[in-house]
Parts: structure tokens; sequence; C-alpha cells
């Protein structure tokens, strides 16, 4: 018992590490111009949003988008790679100015962080085997069908509220380990953002979106919550780049079907 | 305690306290039954690995080098996507029971060796004053060598359970709720690394100390003054 | 599929040679860290040991990755600028920690293992404790070491791959990039990352048998 408590002693002792506040800058866009470098972090979701292509370069549409806002700010761009698990402590820690994925803003996540206006509406859909008898969405939700979902993502809580009846399997290893589980008979259907599911569909020709998209979700990016200065440019941003049509032509190219497949 | 909340919130956590308990009784389930394969799977290997035929030691011996050089996840990707139809079960081995066995026959590889030189640490005087008073081979490992053994490699097995427990994670993988996922709930929701983090390590740290003063036991119960 | 396995193999192959990097470093100053801290637990002496105890066994009882969080995102918050790591050095000082807790378990168990009577007839002769661990205990324990070792190092080997939280891009990291470009060979990517886990570990556990049977039998006078 001694040697329990000696432990539990010693877990609040790191615990206690958390104490000394961040000293945080007046203004991250200021330290940015002066740096010269914009700091992003990154999460390597996979295609099309971010993803690492065939000659070892990074990109997909967020990772487009940055760059771009980096060339127009007339910085360079440091992109910091994070698993989802490093991304939030990423930004909360400073090590980023903000991050850069395609997050969706809720109530609660705003408590934390402070998001962007959408930069896009993205469409979730569900995919099946062509050989399951599932023509809408709606037919995968019954008793007795299997659905697969990336664990951690927006659509767990979604495909829980959509389809209660449903068995539902979370997968640590993304979107193509939810659709190796599909191919494998593992789930009946998986269940993912329209883009990604349009690249699967070119890899797996047996596989079909069903008909009809139960959800779009709003993609943000999200920085520190006393960032205002930054908060505004971001969102001026995206209010400029969709008025002279740039934002629409990335979107075209990465969002709205698999053509990137042939360049990346 | 209010300063603690700057840090840690432990009002959320307190919100997520079912997710929590379902995903330590859920790694606890796991890594129990898998502890219990290894050490199985683990001391038939060490017997096997120390057979002196060729053909019985040879294949322990590959089995023990195979595990422990490619990774786990890989070792349950492959039981989970490739594993068709088992002939006796009559259907795929699910997800919980597929991770498990893949978890087991894992850590197995690990705990032969340590299992291993246990038994080579018994004196020969002992098996031989065994050998005399009639017992058979599996009298003699039942009664004489394994107890004195496991009670020698205790520490190292703990270290072994301790990397068991800790790896049972990947079997989210395969889409196991286990208690890592538990934390990726309040992360994900809440975008609370702390107290997703912070919890999910106090936690380990509850069964990592289950599983320390459970091994100071069986090593006092085995006869370690024996040695 | 073969196009497939030469167009990710380059890609993995530089992720492998991040892993053999970083698990080399962390094996040296893991094992030095270890060494030290196994000879001091076995003093019998409260000071020392128990809060080495606590200290071995925290770290066990946690996973990796939370010490990973706490020397890359918390520690830097302390606002103490040597506490300021980028990420290489975050995780070699992070999993160097870890692999410390398991070498000195080993390095404690070994050196308990040779007989009292050799450190006291060592001391008789006028060694000091120095002396007598240095020529001859350890030399005794080393044998005992060896067998354990080969282990521990493949599973620190192995559990490198937590590093790619925080941005590092090693094997399975290289490989899980491969997956999201050819989904429909993820078993191919996969096995071709066993395969290169296997090319570097299964020498380190031949290496290790080989010095085992070099240096004689492990056999505990009972």
């Amino acid at each position: 018992m001694k040697k329990i408590s000696k432990l539990f002693g010693l877990s609040l002792c790191a615990l206690g590490l958390g104490v000394f506040a961040q000293s945080a800058s007046a203004d991250v866009l200021q330290d940015i111009v002066k740096r010269g470098e914009l700091r992003v972090a990154v999460q390597t979701q996979g295609p099309p949003v971010s993803f690492v292509d065939k000659n070892g370069e990074r990109t997909g549409f967020a990772i487009e988008v940055v760059k771009m806002m980096a060339d127009d700010m007339g910085v360079e761009l440091m992109l910091l790679d994070f698993d989802w698990k490093g991304l939030i402590p990423a930004v909360n820690s400073g090590k980023a100015d903000f991050l850069a994925a395609d997050m969706t803003p809720n109530a609660k996540r705003t408590l934390v962080l402070s998001f962007t206006e959408p930069y896009l509406y993205s469409d979730v859909v569900l995919y099946s085997k062509k050989t399951q008898p599932f023509v809408m969405w709606q037919d995968a939700c019954k008793e007795g069908v299997s659905i697969g979902v990336v664990q951690g993502s927006s659509n767990v809580g979604l495909l829980q509220a959509l389809c209660p009846d449903s068995t539902i399997k979370e997968y640590a290893g993304g979107g193509a380990a939810v659709a190796q589980a599909v191919s494998a008979d593992r789930v009946d259907a998986g269940i993912n953002d329209f883009a990604s599911a349009a690249g699967y569909m070119v890899e797996y020709t047996e596989f079909g979106i069903l008909d009809g998209a139960p959800k779009r979700w709003p993609l943000s990016f999200a920085t520190r919550p006393d960032e205002h200065h930054l908060l505004r440019w971001m969102d001026n941003y995206f209010m400029l780049i969709r008025n002279d049509g740039r934002l629409e032509e990335l979107a075209d190219y990465w969002m709205r079907g698999p053509v990137w497949k042939n360049d990346h | 305690m209010d300063w603690i909340l700057d840090f840690y919130n432990y009002r959320v956590v307190g919100q997520y306290l079912p997710e929590f308990a379902r995903g330590l009784g859920s790694t606890a389930w796991i890594s129990l039954v898998s502890l219990v394969m290894s050490l199985s799977v683990g001391t038939v290997a060490a017997m096997m690995r120390m057979s002196a035929n060729p053909i019985v030691w040879r294949i322990a011996a590959g089995y023990v080098q195979a595990i422990r050089s490619t990774p786990l996840l890989i070792q349950i990707y492959l039981f989970y996507f490739t594993l068709p139809a088992l002939p006796l079960l009559g259907r795929r081995l699910d997800e919980l029971e597929g991770g498990i066995i893949a978890l087991g026959l894992n850590a197995g590889a690990y705990m032969s060796e340590i299992i291993r030189a246990g038994i080579e640490s018994i004196s020969r005087r002992q098996i031989e004053g065994a050998q005399s008073v009639g017992m058979t081979y599996l009298q003699r490992m039942r009664h004489v060598v394994l107890p004195q053994a496991f009670a020698r490699v205790a520490p190292p097995l703990l270290g072994q359970t301790a990397v068991l427990i800790k790896e049972s994670s990947l079997v989210s993988f395969i889409g196991v709720f286990e208690l890592f996922g538990a934390g990726l709930v309040v992360l994900n929701e809440r975008l609370m690394p702390n107290e997703a983090f912070l919890t999910v390590a106090a936690c380990y740290l509850a069964i990592y100390a289950v599983m320390l003063s459970l091994t100071g036991y069986a090593q006092r119960r085995l006869g370690g003054t024996a040695a | 599929m073969t196009d497939v396995i030469l167009s990710t193999l380059p890609f993995l192959l530089h992720g492998l040679w991040m892993t053999v990097r970083i698990s080399l470093i962390t094996i040296i100053f893991g094992s030095l860290i270890g060494a030290v801290v196994g000879m001091l637990r076995t003093l019998d002496h409260a000071v020392v040991t128990y809060p080495l105890g606590v200290y071995i066994h925290a770290l066990r009882g946690t996973p990796f990755l939370i010490h990973l969080y706490v020397v890359f995102f918390m520690l830097p918050a302390t606002g103490l600028s040597w506490l300021q790591l980028e990420a290489f050095p975050a995780a070699v000082v992070a999993l160097s920690l870890y692999t410390s807790t398991y070498v000195a378990e080993i390095f404690r168990a070994a050196i308990q293992a040779v007989p009292r009577g050799q450190s006291e007839a060592a001391r008789s002769t006028g060694m000091t404790a120095l002396q007598s661990m240095w020529y001859v205990i350890l030399p005794q324990a080393v044998k005992l070491m060896i067998p354990p070792m080969g282990g521990v190092y493949v599973i620190i080997i192995k559990g490198t791959s937590i590093v790619s939280v925080i941005g590092i891009a090693e094997l399975v990291r290289a490989g899980e990039h491969a997956t999201q470009r050819h989904p429909r060979e993820l078993m191919v990517i996969y096995g071709m990352t066993a395969l290169l886990y296997f090319a570097y570990c299964y020498p380190v556990l031949r290496l290790a048998r080989w010095a085992e049977t070099k240096f004689g039998s492990v056999r505990l006078p009972s």
C-alpha cells in the first residue's frame, strides 16, 4: 500500500508541472513577421486534406491553403507535423501559431480554442462494397449492420446519433484502416468525408458511395483563444481568397473529386 | 483546490467517468486474459526451447524470434485482416478475441525467454534429487522447477507485464474500446490534453500498482526463499 | 503490387534510418543511465533506493506517450530555457529515461544474483566498494544481463514508433503515409514495415544469443 501511495504522490508532482503559466506574447502576428516564419501545426490524416505525396512532398488542400497564406504574408512557412494527439498541445504550448486541419468547431471545442470562420464545408458520406444491398445511407442504419469510423473523429458522435441501431466500430488506424476493414468484410460500411471516400473509390473499384449525405461539417483552422488579431487576420484572409476565386480553385482540385491523384 | 483547475479540470474529467471506468475495465480485462495466456504460452515455449529434439526447439525458437523481431501492431493487423474463419470455431475471431490472442502470443515470446532464464537458473542437484524420488518430467517441472523459476524471475516478468498492459492499447487499431480510447474521447470532444493524458496515465499506474503488489505476494508464496 | 513496393520502399528506408538513429542514441544513453540507477539500487540505503524505486515504477507504470507529452509539451511551460527542447532531443530524453528503467532492473537483478561472498572476499583483500564492483561483481553480472538486455532493446526499437506523435517520421509513420496513398495495399506496406523491423531486430537478438553462448550459460549458484 505504501508503494502505491508513493506512486500517486509522484503522479501528483507530474501534474504540478502544469502550474507554471505559459508566457504568451501580446500579438503572435507581430512575432511571425519579426521572425519571418509562420509555424503551423498540421496533421497528416491522409489525402486529400493533408498527406505526403509520391514525391515525398507534403501537400493537400489544407497544406496548399497555408502555403498560399505564408506567401501572401511574405514569410517562410514551417509545417510542424503532429499526430492528432499532439495537435492541440502544440498550439496550447505555443510551439505552433495555429493549427491547420480539417477540424470542425463545436460548442465545447470553442471553449478551448478560437476557430476561424469555416473555409469550406465538407459532406459526410457512407460507402460500402457494391454487393451490399444498401442504396441510401439510411439503409446502413439498421440493427445487424456494422459501420467503421475513424477513432476520435467528429463522425463518431454523428454516427451514434444517426444510426443508434447499427454496430459502430472505431478504428485507430485512420481512414485507410476503415477502408481495409470494409474490404476485409470486418464491417459492412464505412463513413468518411466525401473527398477521402472518393479517393478510396479509385483504389477499391468494388466499393460504392451510398446516396445522400447525412451531414455537412464546417472546416476551420484554430488558434489560442487570446490571439484575436491572428484570428481576425485568418478570417479576413479566407474572405479575400474566396473573393478572388483562389479558394474555389483549390477546393475544386482537391475536394470535389479524385483529379489530384494524377499529379500526386 | 481551485488552483488545480487551471491545469487539470477534474470537473470535466468527472463528466467522463463512465468512459474512463469502461476503458479501465476493458484494459484490465484484456491485460489479465492476455497475461494468463502469455505466461502459459511462454512456459510451454520455454520448455520446448530447452528440448533436446531439434524440431521441437527450432519451432519454439522460430516463434520467439519472429514475434520479437516484428511490431505488435502488424501482428494484430495480420490476425484481424487476413485470418479466415477458423475450422473449429466456424467463424472468424472477433475484435476482442483476435486482439487478446495476438497480445498473448506476442507477450508469450518475451515471457518465454524470461522463464527460460529462470528454469536454467535452477541447480541440477535439485532436478537430480527430484528424479531420485521417482518424479516424472512433468512432476519435476510442476512441483520443483517452475515454482522456483517463477519466483526468481518475478521482477523481469513484472517488467514485461508492464509492457503488455500499455501495449494492450494497440487493440484500438482493430476497433476495441480501451483506456487510451477513453482519454481520446476527452481530447476529441473537449480538446483538453492534460485532462485526457494525465487521467489515462493515472489509470495505467493504478493497474501497474496492483500488479506490483500481486507480484510481491506471488514471489513470497512461490518460495523465493528456497533459492 | 510490385510498383507499390518499389515506389514506397525509398520512403520506408528513410523511415528506418530515423528509427535506427533514434533507437541507437536512446539505447546508449538509456543503458548508461540505467546502469548507474541499477547499481545505486543495489546499495541498501533507503535514501537512495526509495526515490529510485519510485522513478522506475512511475515510468514503467505509465505509457511512454505520456512521458513524451510531459517532456515536449509540459516542461517548456515552466519557462526555463534549458527545458525548451526540439522534437528530436525531446524524444531522445524521454525515450532514454524510459529505457533506463528497464536496464536498471536488469542491472540490479544481475548484480544481486552474484553471491554476497564474492564482494565480501574482494573487500577483504582491500578493494574499495567501487573496485570490487568493477573488477569482481560486474564481470560476472554481465553474463546474466545479456539475454534480457537483447529483449529490452528490441522492445525499445519498436517502441520508438510513438515519437511520430511529435512529428518525427520514423518507420511506422513512413508506412502510415504510404498506406494513405495506397489504402488498398495496407497489408503489403505494413508487411514491408515488419520485414524492415525484422532486418534490424533479428540481428540484435542473434547478437544477444551469440554473446550469451560465448560468455557461458546463465546458471546461478544456489
